[in-house]
């Protein structure tokens, strides 16, 4: 029956999606770790600390929800976990150990 | 997607890599099938004398190739006396120390291999016991190269456990990525089909569906892997639905490792935003207990206006022990929780059936938000397969729109209720003054600094030069009237 319809399409609204402010975006432990790990990866040229920044650079690319907000961190915490790697396979002034 | 056959095609590289690797580690036994032979070589009467020549003074490098060529001449030739042998043996062995003692004491740095291939009393070697001089020539090179210049080449005996771990873990995390990251959409668009699709129950109720516009609009709108909406428009009484999926996350391994110690549910939560007129003064909630009185301790309308309901012992019908009621009104309370919704759901014998996905459930008109007026339902979400369990629970969405659009409190439920919002009202108004004030008051402060920033220094000494005659002349007439 037609009376008994719910349905309204002229009451019909559009999905507006729900604005974020940066603020209120939950935090993301993973990408801050990872630059935790890349720093302390560089400075003190620890193997472990560089391959474990690695794995949380690939946590938070697998949880990032905006492309726009999320890649630069990411980028940045990624680009010092792989300097770490690199700095610590091929060093650049290592006395005397050329690989 | 990617296929086992390829994860085990690259975990057989890396343990060939590895075992690659450790190989020169072996070499030793080589050196220990020597020994056992130059035991047995020991019990000849005449071998002392050759092991005598071998013992002057030599470094770790030069025992072993001589002891090991001895022996292998012995073997290499078995059938001519012994005595034919022991010479050989010291003319052979003579040449053998002399010539690591040569090489040896020349320098350790220029040992080479290509070096020693290159010395005159070297070539002797490769032409008499050539087989086994060669074999053991083979042996000595790699051992010496890699103690002497054990500085040069490390690697070669470092263990990679950290890197083979390393990328084994990240090689199971993209798999696990793509794995999951499936396994979330069929589960989210198994829901879809059961209940947004066409005849379902929300194609009925509502007549916009989806995120898009006009009519091909995509259903569900996915904010992460593990994240997907679903919105719903036009309808009496409201103004849309927000159906908000959160599962777990199993596109993430260490998040995945983690709900294995900290359990998690997926979960649907219903958003409906009610009409302004189409709401009374409606605050309850309904939740198991636990959850119930954190929800009143917590969620702020709650907290502000409504308290838990007990039992009332007078009447029959109302919801199991193990649910809690949160509500401003036990009038309001007891006209929620209808008939048709004990014998559907929450009656004893319904809820053991088709209660178990239930969370909570929460109306309000005065809620914390962007928009006031709001019906809350926590669903959690059954496997891909049984969607149909949450049929009943789903159901209750547009029958509570229904039944709160219509209701209407009696006039004494009215008066309590209308007292303590007309208080929360001055509140937020007086809140609202005050944050203003302080806007105000902040912008003002603002611009005399940058006023103040913009003047130069000379400015400065002005207005400063200013405010100090300001002060004497404020300061002046009173010794003028003293005087006087």
């Amino acid at each position: 029956m037609s009376a008994n319809d719910p349905r309204q399409p002229a009451a019909a609204k559009p999905f507006v999606p729900p604005v974020v402010s940066p603020e209120e975006m939950p935090v993301d432990y993973s990408g801050f770790l990872a630059v935790l790990f890349g720093i302390a990866g560089v400075m003190f040229r620890y193997k472990l600390c560089s391959w474990v920044a690695l794995i949380f650079c690939a946590q938070s690319l697998a949880n990032m929800k905006n492309i726009e907000n999320d890649l630069k961190q990411i980028s940045m915490a990624s680009m010092f976990a792989i300097m770490g790697l690199v700095n610590n396979y091929m060093g650049l002034a290592r006395p005397g150990t050329k690989a | 997607m990617i296929r086992p056959s390829s994860l085990l095609a690259f975990l057989s590289l890396l343990s060939l890599f590895s075992f690659l690797l450790l190989q020169p580690a072996s070499g030793d036994s080589h050196f220990e099938g020597f020994d056992a032979d130059e035991d047995d070589v020991a019990e000849e009467p005449l071998d002392p004398s050759s092991f005598k020549l071998v013992d002057l003074p030599l470094t770790v490098t030069g025992d072993s190739p001589s002891a090991s060529s001895t022996p292998d001449s012995n073997s290499n030739q078995p059938d001519s006396t012994p005595s034919a042998t022991t010479e050989s043996d010291a003319s052979e062995s003579k040449p053998d120390s002399s010539t690591p003692a040569a090489t040896t004491t020349a320098g350790f740095a220029d040992w080479d291999e290509d070096e020693f291939e290159g010395l005159p009393t070297a070539a002797d070697t490769p032409t008499t016991p050539k087989s086994a001089g060669a074999s053991s020539d083979e042996k000595e090179t790699p051992d010496p190269n890699s103690k002497q210049q054990g500085e040069r080449v490390p690697w070669r005996k470092q263990s990679f456990t950290v890197e083979i771990v390393c990328v084994s873990f990240l090689i199971m995390f993209v798999i696990n990525y793509f794995t999951g990251k499936r396994e979330n959409e069929n589960i989210a668009l198994a829901w879809a089909a059961k209940f947004a699709t066409k005849d379902s129950i929300f194609e009925k109720n509502f007549s916009l569906l989806g995120v898009g516009e006009g009519d091909d609009s995509p259903l569900l709108l996915k904010e992460g892997q593990n994240v997907f909406k679903f919105y719903a428009s036009g309808r009496r009484f409201c103004q849309g639905l927000l159906a908000t999926m959160e599962l777990k996350s199993r596109h993430d391994l260490i998040a995945k490792l983690y709900n294995m110690v900290v359990p998690c549910k997926d979960e649907i939560t219903f958003q409906v935003y009610m009409n302004d007129n189409a709401m009374d003064h409606v605050i309850f909630a309904l939740a198991k207990k636990k959850a119930a009185k954190m929800m009143q301790k917590e969620v702020r309308d709650l907290q502000r206006f409504a308290g838990l309901v007990p039992q009332p012992a007078n009447s029959k019908r109302w919801v199991p022990e193990e649910l809690g009621v949160v509500s401003e009104s036990k009038e309001v309370a007891g006209d929620l929780i209808t008939d048709a919704v004990l014998e559907q759901v929450f009656g004893e014998k319904a809820f053991e059936k088709f209660g178990k996905g239930f969370i909570s459930m929460h109306f309000s008109d005065q809620h914390p938000g962007a928009h006031r007026k709001m019906l809350l339902f926590k669903f959690a979400l059954p496997d891909a397969s049984n969607m149909a369990d949450m049929t009943r629970l789903v159901a209750l969405v547009p029958y509570y729109i229904d039944l709160i659009g219509r209701y209407k409190l009696s006039s004494q439920a009215r008066s309590k209720t209308e007292a303590a919002r007309n208080k929360a009202a001055q509140e937020a108004f007086r809140e609202l003054q005050n944050a203003r004030q302080e806007a105000l008051l902040r912008k003002k402060a603002e611009k005399k600094e940058e006023a103040e920033a913009k003047l130069s220094a000379e400015a400065i000494r002005r207005k400063e030069a200013k405010d100090r005659a300001r002060q004497m002349k404020k300061a002046m007439p009173k010794i003028k009237m003293s005087r006087r």
